[in-house]
């Protein structure tokens, strides 16, 4: 199965292509601001250097967040475009299963870390099992204290992978079970090994199924001044 | 660009309604828009987060059904339009990366559009005749603008608003009048009855002949109700209402008809949400009639954001030969002609 992978959740974009898990051809950048530039001259690139047409794509995976939310949208609006053009399935993963996947060697219990902004990061707890890993709960926002106090109350070794750095100074100072290591971003090659798995169980979603996951209400700031000026003409 | 080809899907997503259309040369072939007033509503203007979030629900689905009413299918286009810009990023980007892909999958040349070059354009799709030279007034909620359409693809823009854009001051006075949003429709609807002379609001920047500021509105809405609510002689909202609106359409009328007057031109065009208003379309004819200019106005569904209108454009850039590079990003701050 032809597969074409699409990765821009956080400040590195990527696009990879493969035949199953099996990686051929992988375009990486690290640039906050650049994914829809990079995207589309990284398909072609990728597609010149396998031979490949887009109509040969059998699926599209794409990471859906949790991240930045113009990329994750410019990820997943890229992907809906080939998919849409093509009528190749669409699988969303997410950034914290990708990092988790890409982390699992050793007994250590995997926290990815994704930056949210706002002093706020994106977790979740993976377990290794032989082949991957497991997901053990749904992923949160927490703050850093937040986040330190959830490893703090585990008491298994624990490997930090993803975006740490984004942590303030000191946020792990003291958690003695701690580790942290790499990688640092999610990426496409681990995307197609993760879904080539997915798909290899018949386990894909409806096109429709396949939406952001932005773990973050919409940041609505209402002129509550101006609205209770509303009044004024009634009571006049 | 003969009128029927070439055929070009065009995509809009800069503001808050995700519009896709299809067009063959100047024939409209069809329209989709999923607007999201609704959405906006409560909170009583465009939430950008928002708006982006639901671009990216329903650009699939809204394309699929914009091809569908066309009677097309995607291989026979002969080219994919978006807006690059002007916009809020976050809805830009929706759009554009979609038409960016589907264009490089389909192997079909891609064209990024000005969104007010859409807007100019836009009177070609309901009318023939409109053709440069041309003054155009463009107004909506994000943009007040007189443009000189010298030729196609070369325009001037002669003026526009140093603050507020015309539909954000009819928001923003419909909201203090407790009238709901969108505010250019309601106040619409409320001047209907109202007496246009009842209050003398201020008419902005009379020294600046293609200029508009519509900030000072509000303001004095708020002190004239507060006046005169404490002396006991609100006039009926209606009055506010239709004086309120008499004041915004006046300048757009008059700054439109100086730059029409200043130019020479014998076609007047409109574009934006603005248009829809009565008032205003009649004062717009009323005026040209009296000069002899054909006055040429979109259907209010081509008035506002719409795909069809990017569409167009896009179609008559690629029968000029123009095409946009794949690997370009969206410009929030696209100046026309750039
Ligand atoms: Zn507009």
């Amino acid at each position: 199965m032809k597969i074409l992978a699409i990765e821009t959740a956080t400040p590195a974009s990527s696009v990879a292509l493969g035949v199953d898990d099996e990686l051929l051809a992988m375009s990486f950048q690290v640039d906050r601001r650049g994914h829809v530039g990079f995207l589309v001259p990284a398909m072609e690139f990728c597609f010149k250097q396998t031979g490949w047409k887009p109509a040969d794509i059998d699926a599209v995976v794409v990471d859906v967040g949790p991240g930045l939310f113009t990329g994750i949208r410019a990820g997943l609006a890229t992907a809906q475009g080939v998919a849409a053009a093509t009528g190749a399935q669409l699988v969303g993963l997410t950034s914290l299963d990708a990092l988790a996947f890409r982390a699992a060697t050793g007994h250590r219990m995997i926290w990815p870390v994704v930056d949210m902004r706002r002093e706020e990061v994106a977790v979740a707890a993976y377990r290794p099992v032989p082949g991957g890993v497991m997901k053990e709960g749904a992923p949160e926002v927490v703050s850093p204290a937040g986040f330190a106090g959830l490893l703090d109350a585990t008491d298994s070794d624990i490997l930090v992978v993803g975006d740490h750095q984004a942590l303030p100074d000191g946020t792990l100072r003291g958690l003695h079970r701690v580790r942290t290591g790499r990688p640092r971003w999610p990426s496409a090659d681990v995307l197609l090994e993760l879904a080539a798995g997915r798909l290899a169980r018949g386990e894909p979603a409806a096109p429709d199924e396949v939406r952001p996951l932005y773990l973050r209400e919409p940041d609505v700031v209402i002129n509550w001044k101006d609205f209770r000026e509303e009044a004024a003409w009634k009571q006049g | 660009m003969s009128d029927e080809s070439p055929v070009v899907l065009g995509i809009e997503t800069s503001c808050d309604e995700t519009g896709i259309g299809v067009v063959a040369g100047s024939k409209l072939l069809s329209n989709v828009l999923a607007s999201q007033v609704d959405q906006h509503a409560r909170f009583g203007g465009v939430v950008p987060e928002v708006a982006a979030r639901a671009h990216v629900e329903a650009i699939r689905y809204l394309t699929h059904r914009a091809l569908a009413q066309a009677g097309l299918h995607q291989s026979d286009l002969d080219g994919v339009a978006a807006t690059r810009g002007p916009g809020l990023v976050g809805a830009l980007v929706v759009g554009y990366a979609f038409a960016k892909s589907l264009a490089w999958a389909l192997d079909k040349p891609f064209v990024g559009v000005n969104h007010l070059e859409g807007h100019l354009l836009a009177p070609m799709l309901s009318n023939a005749g409109f053709e440069p030279p041309a003054v155009v007034l463009l107004a909506s909620g994000g943009h007040t603008v007189v443009i000189h359409m010298k030729a196609w693809g070369e325009y001037e823009s002669l003026g526009a608003t140093i603050d507020d854009a015309a539909g954000e001051a009819l928001d923003k006075t419909a909201r203090f009048l407790g009238l709901g949003y969108p505010g250019g429709p309601a106040i619409d609807r409320e001047a209907e009855s109202g007496d246009p002379a009842a209050v003398a609001f201020p008419r902005a920047l009379a020294d600046r002949p293609y200029d508009f500021s519509f900030s000072g509105l509000k303001t004095s809405l708020i002190t004239y109700v507060r006046e005169h609510r404490d002396a006991g002689t609100l006039p009926a909202i209606s009055d506010v209402a239709a004086s309120l609106q008499e004041a915004v359409v006046d300048v757009l009328v008059e700054k439109t008809f100086n730059a029409v007057d200043a130019m020479g031109v014998k076609v007047v065009g409109g574009g934006g949400g603005v248009m829809a208003n009565r008032r205003l379309r009649q004062r717009l004819e009323e005026e040209s009639s009296a000069r002899g200019v054909k006055l040429f106005i979109p259907d209010t569904e081509l008035c506002t954001d719409n795909g069809a209108m990017i569409a167009m454009a896009g179609a008559q850039r690629l029968t000029r030969g123009e095409t946009t590079d794949l690997g370009s990003d969206v410009s929030v701050s696209l100046r026309l002609g750039a």
